[in-house]
């Protein structure tokens, strides 16, 4: 834990994709239950397939931990994972609600 | 077999989302809405990773992916990995939409 090369980008995501909403899209998605209940569901399968990727017996992706807080939940999940998925999902969500509008 | 891990992982992901295109309006229905939603998000995306990659903070096991890469050094399980994933979320928000709308009329 010294670069945090990947907490500092993971957290910025989120916030850039909440200023997009906020300042820019203004689509309302966060005002939507179906896209909470939607997201809870993305996690759920997000910590079974992440957690195969992740998992420090056999990784597929390989993390440099100087880069990280360190924190690996639920298995060897890195926490940043869960920023990165979030903003991922929800910037294209909130594409995917932009093109509605404009019917 | 190890080395197509990575794409098996996406295909099986795809699989089971499959289905919920059932619900309406659906997603692979509505293409070019897809497409315009995810490929921009997509290229910031591999744009991270690709910086990520180059400077050291995650790498990709040798022995689970098939050695394909886009350039600079990504492979391209990771570039799928962009495209499927937000596939899933939309097929997800897609049902619960649905679905929600469904339960409300009761």
């Amino acid at each position: 834990m010294s670069g945090l090369g990947y907490t500092v980008p993971a957290v910025l995501a989120v916030l850039a994709v909440g200023a997009l909403e906020f300042t820019a899209l203004r689509t309302g998605l966060f005002r939507r239950p179906a896209y909470w209940v939607s997201m809870l569901i993305v996690v759920g399968f997000q910590i079974l397939v992440d957690g195969w990727l992740t998992k420090l017996s056999a990784p597929v992706v390989v993390y440099d931990d100087r880069q990280t807080t360190g924190i690996r939940f639920p298995f060897d999940i890195p926490i940043e994972d869960f920023l990165f998925g979030f903003a991922l999902v929800t910037a294209v969500l909130l594409l995917w609600e932009r093109q509605r509008e404009r019917r | 077999m190890d080395h197509w891990q990575y794409l098996i992982v996406l295909g099986a992901c795809l699989a089971i989302t499959l289905p919920l295109e059932i619900f309406r309006p659906g997603v692979y229905r509505q293409a070019w809405r897809a497409t315009r939603a995810v490929l921009p998000v997509a290229a910031v995306f591999v744009l991270w990773d690709e910086v990520a990659i180059c400077a050291h903070v995650w790498r990709y096991s040798r022995a689970y992916i098939t050695g394909v890469t886009i350039p600079f050094q990504m492979p391209i399980e990771e570039v799928l990995f962009f495209l499927v994933i937000p596939l899933c979320a939309l097929l997800t928000y897609n049902a619960v939409s649905a679905m929600l709308v469904r339960f409300n009329r009761r």
